[in-house]
């Protein structure tokens, strides 16, 4: 592999994820001088963040701050991971005149980058006065608080621009138009994205914000959208949480523990036609605008009805308790379905759907006021895993006489295929553009 | 959503949701079963309080599940023993929100049996056993309330009757004057079609709440491109029209599709003849209209062809102060305070409102095209707007019986 301006040469097979290949200049303004060299390494790995390796855990304090979630693996992190509360998502897009080569090359210093946040050490070790610092150092003195790094490919970086035409799946395809949206082209689609979950906002920020620098140049921010509380439980080790309309959700969700339910609706298998995504699964995120005023003033048992389930004990409308299954041919008292018929939860619902499940991930945001309206920007970052994307096209598709719709509205789309875990010295994108 | 044939609901297509196939809400008020608008009196046929009922709780250290879990409005006998659990000895039926202890039979040692009776209104209950691994469950009673129902109030079955009054005159004139636009269309005489637009409009806006209840009729007669799917072919009525006369410049397609309108409309006309209402969906109804007022109309999104958004938001408003009026005389009994509230914040709106009155105004609407509304007067009259909203969604409590 030749050099553009003479540098070093390195094979990227030994490259150790915590180090970057040097290279053209282009690459080599990408990494930053030792950004991820070996030095760097050797002084030490004694992260900004407390590692639990190396802190005393005040107090006895052996609370969630100090947990790390292991970079490595058959798939990737952020998906099952019991829910963290914090999500940051930057969709990407690459810039125009970047080659396959320094699409390929941002990859790998990605995947040196996410690996080291992800066990608690900054993206790179201050050295010199003279340069900008390595990392942007917001994060430092921040517990790890769980951070996972997941990154997926949007339907445009298989298109004619790096030689990825034939490695496209067949399943990747920006979703058709679908009931009750109104998309936002400010807040639709991307070539790349990175969710960054974790229990601390801050730390969640930093690794799409430093992914986002180290990129720039080569992929540059389409859309990011922070999220300030989960609304899906993905263990059954979770309680479940509320959405900004008050109600439990994400109570039937695919759980991480149900590993049949996860390899029938949830990891792609045998059935894809491009081999690189087996072990992964496709992630769609929808912005949905909640108008929380209206919904604020509707009253409760028309609330309750709309979503099919009780607000404050989450038990579904046929009765029992949070986690009963929900009796969809129920009678009430006066005939009519206990759960009613335009209800959220039925529309949704397995039973109702050919038996499709989804992985629900989603957090509430908000962009503050609308500056218009003066009314709450914000509601539902959906976020969902999925073996296929046709299976949210069921389900949306599905949704279209859901009462809830009254409230709501879809506003952004982005749809990506996510690749399959690492193991330690592999890197993103080697099996896609292998 | 329930089916008493008020409820507003922008419903996205709707169209497997057959009014008579939508539950009757099992609210837990008296009027509830009063009768919808699309079933008739089945609501009213169903489960009546008279004879009581019997559930069973049995505490155990899992919990206190009532035996049946759901009951018919009545008199309900509460059957509480203790098998043998230690640590839980009580049971209580709650609020649904835990707020509020309705019944309870404390102190129960294993061995031990008790109990408590209770008259129990229609709603969602929680029986709560503290203690238990699982604590909370629920309870729901279904049916028509037990004790007098709003029909028996002369105030209210007067503004009931006013209001079926006021949804019928409205939709007869809504079909009048959609056929006058369409014979503008059909003399190919587009500016006076696109007068005579909005003028149809505002019939629509009156009654929409009730209208929503019909999802699929409803989005055939002012679904926007984006309800219920961003399908050309699904795109059909007011906003069509809309579309062809203001951004298409294009009278092709328009005089059947307007045609098509009307028969829409007339359909229409039958159901809501037929329908009945209750008091507590149309004060929801009045709130909903001024979040739609609010919602659709500050964003410029309902009418984002022709920006004749000005003369259909007064319609909302309108029509929602119509309800307040027609309830008046009963909230004024109920709390003193509600009626004078939404009053205020009603002439606030009308106020604002009065700075964009114009003569004869954008396309001869009585109003400036929306268009020319700034940022800060749209967000002026949305705050408002809110402030409406939120004092109407305080009568639903009260006329809930």
């Amino acid at each position: 592999m030749a050099s553009r301006d003479g540098g070093p040469v390195m094979d990227p097979a030994r490259v150790e994820p915590e180090q970057a290949p040097a290279g053209p200049s282009r690459r080599r303004l990408l990494t930053g001088a030792g950004l991820f060299g070996a030095g760097a390494v050797a002084g030490g790995l004694t992260g900004y963040f407390t590692s639990p390796a190396t802190e005393p855990s005040g107090a006895g304090d052996t609370s969630f701050g100090q947990q790390t979630i292991p970079f490595y693996g058959a798939h990737q992190a952020g998906i099952i991971t019991p829910a963290q509360d914090r999500l940051a998502f930057g969709a990407m897009n690459v810039v125009s005149g970047t080659s396959r080569a320094d699409l390929r090359d941002l990859l790998r210093v990605w995947t040196g980058a996410a690996a080291r946040m992800a066990a608690g050490q900054l993206v790179g070790e201050e050295s010199d006065p003279s340069a900008p610092p390595a990392d942007t150092g917001e994060a430092v003195g921040s517990p790890v608080s769980r951070l996972t790094v997941t990154i997926g490919y949007g339907p445009g970086l298989f298109d004619d621009r790096f030689g990825l035409a034939a490695r496209k799946p067949a399943a990747l395809t920006d979703l058709p138009p679908l009931p009750n949206e109104n998309l936002d082209p400010d807040y639709t689609g991307g070539d790349l994205c990175v969710q960054a979950c974790a229990d601390n906002p801050l730390v969640a920020f930093h690794a799409v914000r430093n992914l986002a620098r180290i990129g720039m140049g080569v992929v540059a921010h389409n859309w990011m959208e922070l999220g300030f509380g989960r609304t899906s439980t993905t263990s059954t080790a979770q309680a479940t949480p509320r959405n900004l309309l008050g109600f439990k959700d994400g109570t039937r969700n695919i759980k991480a523990e149900q590993t049949e339910l996860l390899n029938q609706h949830v990891w792609v298998g045998q059935e894809t036609d491009q081999p690189w995504l087996r072990g992964g699964s496709y992630l769609v995120t929808r912005k949905i605008r909640m108008f929380v005023e209206n919904w604020d003033r509707d009253y409760l048992q028309d609330q309750e009805n709309v979503i099919g389930r009780a607000k404050v004990s989450g038990a579904p409308l046929s009765g029992g308790a949070e986690f009963s299954t929900p009796d969809f041919a129920k009678a009430g008292g006066d005939g009519q379905p206990a759960i009613p018929a335009d209800s959220h939860i039925r529309l949704a619902s397995p039973e109702h759907n050919g038996g499709i499940h989804i992985l629900r991930r989603g957090y509430s945001f908000t962009d503050g006021i609308d500056p218009q309206a003066g009314t709450l920007l914000g509601g539902l970052f959906f976020i969902a895993f999925m073996k296929n994307p046709s299976q949210f096209v069921k389900l949306q598709t599905a949704l279209a006489d859901d009462a809830l719709n009254e409230y709501i509205h879809h506003t952004g789309s982005a749809t990506f295929a996510v690749p399959p875990g690492l193991r330690p010295g592999q890197h993103y994108g080697d099996a896609l553009f292998t | 959503m329930s089916s008493d044939g008020m409820r507003w609901r922008r419903r996205g297509a709707a169209a497997a949701i057959v009014a008579a196939s939508l539950a009757l809400m099992a609210s837990g008020c008296s009027s509830s079963g009063s009768g919808s608008s699309a079933k008739g009196s089945t609501g009213a046929a169903a489960a009546s309080g008279d004879k009581s009922s019997t559930v069973t709780i049995s505490l155990t250290s899992d919990g206190c599940e009532p035996k049946p879990a759901t009951v018919p409005a009545g008199a309900v006998e509460f059957e509480v023993t203790n098998s043998g659990a230690g640590s839980v000895s009580e049971a209580e039926l709650r609020t649904s929100d835990k707020a509020h202890i309705l019944g309870e039979q404390e102190n129960l040692t294993p061995g031990l049996s008790g109990g408590f009776s209770l008259t129990v209104q229609p709603g969602t209950y929680t029986v709560n056993c503290p203690g238990a691994s699982q604590p909370d469950w629920t309870f729901t009673v279904t049916g028509k309330a037990t004790g007098p129902s709003w029909e028996s109030n002369p105030q209210l079955v007067t503004a009931v009757r006013g209001y079926a009054g006021y949804v019928k005159q409205n939709t007869a004139d809504l079909v009048r004057h959609t056929q006058t636009f369409c014979q503008a269309i059909d003399a190919k005489d587009m500016n006076q079609a696109r007068v005579l637009y909005p003028q149809a409009r505002v019939y629509y806006e009156r009654i929409e709440p009730v209208a929503e209840v019909w999802g699929s009729l409803d989005t055939s007669i002012d679904g926007r491109w984006e309800n219920p799917v961003t399908v050309k072919s699904q795109f059909t009525g007011f906003h069509r029209l809309e579309q062809m006369l203001w951004q298409d410049n294009s009278r092709s397609g328009a005089p059947a599709m307007c045609a098509g309108l009307v028969t829409n409309e007339r359909q229409l006309l039958t159901l809501v003849s037929k329908a009945q209402y209750n008091p507590l969906e149309m004060a929801a109804g009045a709130t909903d209209l001024i979040n739609e007022a609010g919602t659709a109309k500050i964003s410029g999104e309902e009418e984002r062809y022709s920006n004749t958004d000005l003369p259909v938001f007064a319609a909302n408003v309108e029509a929602s102060m119509k309800v307040v009026t027609l309830l008046q005389p009963y909230l004024r009994g109920k709390d003193a305070g509600v009626v004078p509230l939404i009053q205020q914040r009603g002439a606030a709106v009308g106020n604002l409102m009065a700075h964009f009155k114009a003569t004869p105004g954008y396309d001869q609407t009585g109003y400036v095209e929306y268009t020319t509304v700034t940022k800060s007067d749209r967000r002026q009259l949305s705050t408002a707007v809110n402030a409406l909203a939120e004092a109407m969604s305080k009568m639903s409590a009260q006329v809930s019986g």
